[in-house]
């Protein structure tokens, strides 16, 4: 039981208060943080069978070995942060192994197939780079203190992920011909999926309590604008184009396609032509779940019944 | 849903360098020490770490604080140990 109600710890909080311990949080802030947590965790873990199936279409040895750590250290984190959830009576075997695969509370962009060498690097260029975005916004500002700690290594570890995919993609870019058009075509499915990652715009965001309890920092449309501003120059550096360009006058990126809109996962490609549509719409896209979705679950779940049979 | 290897919880410290602190950077379930060990070593290998070691949780004793978690290891009343 916390000593303290909704106001009195938002105010602690807001006054530079770190909580050490689930016994401390309300209700309220025990409710956010487990949200918070848990798709994290469950982005982390997705991200690995995404990456495994990619990270087939490795060039060399060499390269699928690099693939191979990064799948690493994205289960790592997934560990990390169910453990966090864990301490706070939430079971880390029913989160990961006793939920339906659409319960699963990762971005539909981790449910989407990366069929080539091309998508996995421009997947660690533009998704671990959301993620830095996140992460590290969290890590900075985060009142929970086990979880600033955990981020330590998180933060260091997505940073070489997206470094992988950025070596990546300039090489891919400076290659030319069928390679830089490959690219491109990631960039055109890649790029509006990050940017919906974020999220509702703040003038439309439901009322969570993130920021409240101080979870994190920034709004999404401010954390929308952090991945622009890095990812935006990246491509057009490297001779692509990017679906986004910066405003003079309004002083931030805008994006030259009606957001939200609709996406055809079957062909992976947006349907600018067809307009805007509600965020209603787009929720229910994401419930759905994209293609995916069971085969992603299904393949990080497959040795559960093995490793007992191992340790006989 | 339990886990179904009976695993317990294993806090993890590591030093850096020498001459640098012991830290506590984290923990891992793991059915016993030797899977402990492996786990730790191959969650927290963002360092090349100069020393790291793996303590159960229940062996943590607070001193000063009554929460958190190694606060059930507390030395109950009439305990004597």
């Amino acid at each position: 039981m916390s000593p303290y109600t909704e106001d009195e710890l938002k105010a602690k909080i807001h006054g530079g208060y770190i909580l050490e311990s689930p016994e401390e949080m309300t209700p309220g802030y025990r409710k956010a943080i487990i949200v918070q947590l848990t798709v994290q965790a469950d982005t982390e873990l997705m991200s690995a069978p995404a990456y495994w199936l990619a990270a087939r279409h490795a060039p060399s040895t060499n390269t699928q070995v690099s693939a191979h750590a990064i799948i690493q250290d994205e289960l790592a984190h997934a560990n990390i942060a169910y453990r966090l959830l864990e301490d706070m009576g939430v079971s880390k075997e029913h989160l990961v192994y006793g939920r339906e695969p659409h319960e699963f509370k990762h971005p539909y962009g981790f449910d989407q197939p990366l069929d080539n060498w091309a998508e996995l690097v421009v997947a660690n260029g533009f998704f671990d780079r959301a993620g830095i975005c996140l992460l590290g916004d969290v890590h900075r500002n985060t009142s929970y203190g086990p979880l600033k700690r955990a981020l330590v290594k998180v933060d260091m570890e997505e940073t070489f992920h997206l470094r992988h995919g950025e070596v990546w993609m300039r090489r891919l870019a400076r290659a030319g011909g069928a390679a830089t058009e490959l690219l491109q075509r990631c960039v055109d499915w890649m790029f509006p999926m990050t940017i919906e990652w974020f999220g509702l715009p703040d003038g439309l965001k439901r009322h969570s309590g993130q920021l409240d309890y101080k979870l994190k920092g920034l709004t999404n449309d401010e954390l929308r604008q952090l991945w622009m501003s890095s990812t935006v120059p990246l491509c057009e550096g490297l001779g692509l184009k990017a679906p986004a360009h910066y405003d003079e006058q309004k002083e931030e990126y805008v994006l030259e396609y009606p957001f939200p809109c609709q996406y055809d996962p079957e062909v992976k490609r947006w349907l600018f032509e067809d307009g805007e549509i509600t965020w209603q719409a787009v929720f229910e896209r994401w419930k759905g779940r994209g293609p995916m979705n069971e085969r992603y679950v299904e393949s990080v779940r497959r040795s559960r019944g093995a490793v007992g049979s191992w340790l006989n | 849903m339990s886990p179904p290897l009976g695993e317990s919880v294993y806090e993890v410290f590591a030093r850096k360098s020498r001459g640098d602190p012991l830290r506590h950077i984290g923990y891992v379930d793991a059915p016993g020490v030797e899977l402990a060990r492996v786990y730790a070593w191959k969650t927290y290998d963002e360092e090349n770490w100069f020393e790291m070691c793996v303590v159960p949780r229940g062996a943590v004793i607070p001193v000063n604080r009554p929460e958190g978690p190694w606060a059930r290891n507390l030395p109950k009343e009439g305990d004597e140990r």
